[in-house]
């Protein structure tokens, strides 16, 4: 499935409204904001249609998945917009992680839990906030915000430490920038192993640069670490081929399109995460120039002047004239 | 005192909301902590063992109680042994939960890494590793390190 796709389920006392965008969306925050409500909601009205008096509008169908038989039902659902409640445990399994990764269903997961097998983004990790009442002032509105920023501790202040979460292409690209500084550059080997390396740097300031992409499981250790860790930033654009995209450096057909709403053209079933489309397209449109990118190694033109300023100038916290020396 | 295990454990309720309807007994309502932590988290007021007001949804019975709350009343008052998962509980329930430890022996079961940083006087043991922690650093450290094994 593609796309962006409204929801809206209402009753007489409550409204939700939010978007739903990507192939996997997680809902969490505190209690009592909502969640098993809307799940409820949405069960009801999803099996008894409008004799449920529930208005549930989307243009792909919104249905529950419980525990009992999702291993028989999911495989017969397409594009529709699934969500799942927290007490169904399957959700932590590689078994549900298979079956998401080839799936054409957009999946919302009620859960506190870190799913380390699914790469969900840091941008789709929702709380549900109330936002006033709802036009006649008797309905109560319900929405989706982001629990974290793709950016953290806005600061344009050079850090004394960059880790990098991958050490391939994006890491050979940061260790050259700051090659001429006294600027620190290590690589964490992996998503997963980004809080433990942060851990070990013992830096009063330092940089985390990972996927956003993908992020989104290392998301709450991270943000723990930084209550006791308050000087970490971190910084989570889509991917380091996401930077590239945006960078103008390359040009192909309806680039800034497909940049500004990826969403419209990242088929879920393809693509388990959004990185690995951004790569997908930076390799095909790249292959043959003076550019060409492969992962595993950073094409050394990357790193001239001209091409390096033109990538770093995407990450908003990077501003040159503090960081020449 | 407050004992966490952190991942899979025996004896554990993964789920505690569905728990919760069908074992609760009314007079936990009739508790003045009950109806504190109820009025705290939901936004609501017990009328009786039987009646909820909520200020969104009305008069509502305590099956539709958050799963926080109804979590936080089986640490308070389930006597059956059983223990419950934390993680059905946002961290708005965080304060209650290290206050019920003060009050009872009270363990529970946490499949994340619940945030206890905003909560005063936290001390709990881990039993996962025996390691007492007595503030969030310490317990972090600890989790952290339970989680890489």
């Amino acid at each position: 499935m593609k796309g962006k796709h409204h929801v809206i389920v209402q009753n007489n006392k409550l409204r939700y409204e939010f978007d739903i965008r990507r192939n996997i969306t997680i809902i969490r925050g505190d209690s009592a904001t909502g969640k098993t409500t809307l799940i409820d909601l949405i069960q009801a009205a999803s099996v008894m249609g409008d004799e449920s008096g529930i208005f549930l509008q989307c243009d792909r169908p919104v249905r529950v998945l419980g525990a009992a038989d999702w291993e028989i039902v999911l495989p017969q659902l397409h594009e529709n917009i699934i969500f799942i409640d927290e007490e169904n445990r399957f959700i932590t399994s590689q078994t549900f992680a298979d079956a998401v990764k080839n799936s054409d269903n957009y999946f919302v997961l009620i859960t506190r839990e870190d799913l380390p097998n699914l790469p969900y983004s840091v941008d789709e990790i929702y709380g549900i906030h109330t936002s006033g009442k709802y036009h006649d002032t008797k309905r109560v509105y319900n929405e989706m915000y982001r629990i974290y920023s793709s950016l953290t501790n806005v600061s344009t202040d050079m850090p004394d430490d960059l880790l990098i979460e991958d050490s391939n292409s994006g890491y050979e690209f940061f260790s050259a920038v700051v090659k001429d500084r006294s600027i620190s550059c290590s690589s964490a080997h992996g998503k997963s192993n980004l809080r433990k390396s942060a851990e070990k740097i013992s830096s009063d300031s330092l940089m985390v640069i990972g996927d956003g992409a993908a992020i989104g499981p290392e998301m709450n250790d991270l943000f723990q670490l930084m209550h006791i860790r308050p000087s970490i930033r971190c910084y989570f654009p889509e991917s380091f081929e996401w930077l590239i995209l945006r960078s103008g450096l390359i040009n192909f057909p309806d680039i800034q399109k497909i940049l500004a709403a990826p969403e419209e053209y990242i088929e879920s079933s393809q693509y388990f995460s959004w990185e690995r489309f951004f790569t997908d397209m930076l390799i095909q449109w790249s292959a043959g120039g003076y550019l060409q990118y492969q992962k595993s190694e950073l094409n050394s033109n990357y790193l001239h002047p001209k091409e390096m300023k033109a990538i770093l100038q995407q990450m908003p916290w990077w501003e040159e004239g503090n960081h020449t020396e | 005192m407050l004992n966490i295990i952190f991942g899979d454990a025996p004896n554990t309720v993964y789920h505690p909301p569905t728990y919760f309807d069908n074992t609760y007994e009314d007079s936990w309502l009739e508790q003045p902590l009950a109806k504190e932590m109820v009025q705290d988290i939901d936004k609501s007021e017990v009328v009786g063992p039987h009646l909820i007001e909520s200020p969104v949804l009305g008069p509502v019975s305590p099956k539709e109680l958050s799963g926080g709350v109804k979590t936080l009343l089986l640490m308070a008052f389930d006597d059956s042994g059983k223990i419950f998962n934390a993680s059905a509980c946002g961290d708005n329930c965080a304060q209650w939960i290290v206050n019920i430890g003060k009050e009872k022996n009270l363990t529970i079961n946490l499949h994340h890494v619940m945030d206890f940083s905003h909560v005063e006087d936290f001390r709990a043991k881990i039993l996962n590793t025996g390691k007492k922690v007595g503030n969030y650093q310490e317990y972090l450290k600890e989790i952290f390190r339970i989680k890489e094994n």
